[in-house]
């Protein structure tokens, strides 16, 4: 055991512990988590179980449909390791701070329609490689997330959950858009799929001005860049 | 074409629920809309079925457009919006496309010679890709602005002018190769 | 060809393509008119108790069943009251979604004409894939949901006899997921949508 071990472990438990606080608050506590993860079994229950307390300290975290995700697939007739091989793109995007709900909501359709373990896994993955880019292609146009309460640094700052709200839409209709057969270099296209999720949501779902803001400074090739990512 | 202050007042009837009202918009603009359609889908069922939603949803929405905007484009996209996702749902689902025959008696010269011009036309505009087919249907059927026609498709105005620049173009090509072939 | 020739060519055939099946376009302002009239809550208050009172299927879709019934009673109040009360310009009384609740849900309707299935139920992101089912208790064939929903875009597909079928015509379009059909709906929230 290395000697940054106690100290980490330490960090863990009292981490554990406030998240039993944070999570208990959610209506999930983190042992029905560890259960799950341990009824696979995952090889890495704690890289697992740490992703979860990540995700479960942003306000919009999927917690029972996590949960969800993690039983369903461990009822299904697979090997340990392709289970797991299935939740692996969650864990990694709730470690890089993303919103999960569209790959969560994803899996459990794959699952529910009996579709094979390792093709919802090749899904979820594409999946998440939209959600880093789009993350990306946002803070390259000039807009960031700030924690809800803090002050905005810059006018184009906004609250974490509605930039979330939009991280998931532009890539969820990229990715639906590739799955259907679109072509990536068909940028007009998929800005006018992007340009009718983000409106038709406008309203309660998304502010107007979030959605102006992305609109105005996104372009079709900035689309076509983020999706050829997702397929090469 | 139509009053525009008297459009303005039967959309506020039907918005009060005169369905009187709403029937007299109906037959104003099913025209237009269903060649719209026709134009995009190339299928007649098709088309009166989206013609059909087209008007229901508009009524169903009516509170939501904008009164200071103007209606054809609204009521046109809508339209629009419906025949791409028909179209989406074609791709997986095709129809076997029946012809539309020439009717109505007249010199059977005169219809031999229209019957060939048409049907290479038609069929020319068929294969041509939605994404050209569209702009030129909204110009050449509905007589519109290439600012209107973007507002509808959602594209620039830039890329209207282009597409209905090469779609021509395309056009004209396969009905010359047609016309060449033995 | 001349320069403008097929600018008159396109013209002509499109004009003449809408003109020769024109004809399907007759009676369609009845057609649209009379179908707008259907589309209103159902004025029979006898039918809506009955399915009320009628034995569900308990838990949860009895009590789905029960709200849907008691949203649509009060749809029927409120419409009734809107039509006495002088007209503020607002919608007319044609709603696929009507009826707010104050955290903005709103009482979706799923309607399927299926005549010769046993078991109808519809599985979307809002229920995390698993079927709620629909009911038809006057079995003319026509089975119902009534789900209230927050404001957000829902994809989902029905579950007809054990079969996934996700070509909702009343859905506001279509995505495909794993090769197969899903059914997308908006429901509205705000004055945005």
């Amino acid at each position: 055991m290395n000697p940054q071990g106690g100290r980490s472990r330490f960090a863990l438990v009292i981490l554990v512990l406030a998240c039993l606080g944070l999570s208990a608050a959610a209506g999930v506590p983190i042992s029905a988590f560890e259960e799950a993860f341990r009824a696979i079994p995952v090889s890495d229950p704690h890289r697992f179980v740490a992703a979860v307390e990540l995700g479960l300290t942003q306000t919009d975290f999927p917690a029972t449909e996590v949960l969800q995700l993690t039983g369903r697939v461990s009822a299904t007739m697979y090997t340990a390791q392709e289970k797991e091989a299935l939740l692996l793109p969650v864990i990694a995007a709730m470690e890089d701070g993303l919103p999960v709900d569209g790959l969560v909501t994803k899996g459990l359709e794959g699952l529910a329609r009996g579709i094979p373990v390792p093709q919802i896994e090749q899904s979820l993955r594409q999946r998440r490689v939209l959600l880093i880019e789009t993350r990306d292609l946002l803070y390259a146009l000039g807009i960031f997330s700030v924690a809800p309460g803090s002050p905005q640094s810059v006018p184009t700052a906004i609250p974490t959950p509605r930039f979330n709200l939009l991280v998931t839409h532009v890539s969820d209709t990229i990715a639906d858009y590739l799955e259907g057969g679109g072509s990536p270099f068909e940028g007009q296209a998929l800005y006018q799929e992007v340009r009718f999720r983000l409106t038709s949501l406008e309203g309660a779902t998304l502010k107007a001005e979030d959605v102006d803001l992305v609109l105005k400074r996104i372009e079709p090739s900035d689309l076509t860049r983020v999706a050829l990512a997702a397929v090469t | 074409m139509y009053r525009v202050q008297d459009e303005v007042s039967l959309l506020r009837a039907s918005l009060e629920g005169e369905t009187e009202a709403w029937g007299e918009v109906i037959s104003r603009y099913k025209d237009a809309v269903f060649g719209l359609c026709l134009g995009f889908l190339r299928n007649r069922a098709d088309a009166e079925d989206i013609t059909h939603d087209a008007f229901i949803r508009a009524y169903v929405n009516l509170r939501r457009y904008n009164l200071e905007k103007r209606f054809s484009t609204w009521l046109f996209t809508i339209a629009a919006n419906l025949c791409r996702n028909r179209l989406r749902y074609r791709r997986n689902h095709p129809v076997a496309e029946l012809p539309t025959q020439i009717r109505g008696g007249a010199d059977p010269a005169t219809i031999v010679a229209r019957d060939d011009r048409h049907v290479e036309v038609r069929e020319a505009l068929t294969q041509l890709p939605y994404g050209y087919r569209a702009p030129l249907v909204l110009r050449f059927y509905n007589d519109l602005s290439y600012r209107e026609i973007a507002d509808i498709l959602s594209i620039p105005e830039g890329t209207v002018k282009t597409r209905i620049h090469r779609g021509k173009a395309m056009l004209k090509q396969r009905i010359e190769e047609e016309r060449d072939r033995p | 060809m001349k320069p403008n020739e097929i600018d008159d060519i396109l013209r002509d055939t499109l004009r003449q393509e809408v003109a020769e099946t024109a004809g399907a376009l007759s009676g369609l302002e009845e057609q649209i008119l009379g179908e707008l009239d259907e589309r209103r809550p159902r004025l029979r208050v006898s039918d809506w108790l009955r399915q009320m009172l009628a034995p569900t299927r308990g838990g949860r879709i009895g009590q789905l069943s029960v709200v849907g019934a008691t949203a649509a009673i009060c749809l029927l109040i409120g419409f009734f009251v809107a039509q006495q009360v002088a007209s503020d310009g607002n919608a007319p009384g044609i709603r696929l979604t009507p009826s707010r609740a104050t955290d903005g849900s709103q009482e979706v309707l799923f309607v399927l004409p299926a005549l010769d299935a046993t078991d109808v139920s519809v599985v979307g992101n809002f229920n995390s894939w698993e079927p709620t089912a629909l009911s038809d208790e006057d079995n003319d064939g026509i089975w119902t949901a009534s789900i209230p929903l927050p404001p957000g875009r829902y994809e989902y597909a029905f579950v007809i006899d054990g079969r996934w079928w996700g070509q909702d015509p009343l859905a506001d379009g279509y995505v495909q997921s794993f090769g197969e059909y899903s059914s997308v709906r908006y429901v509205g929230g705000g004055d945005g949508a």
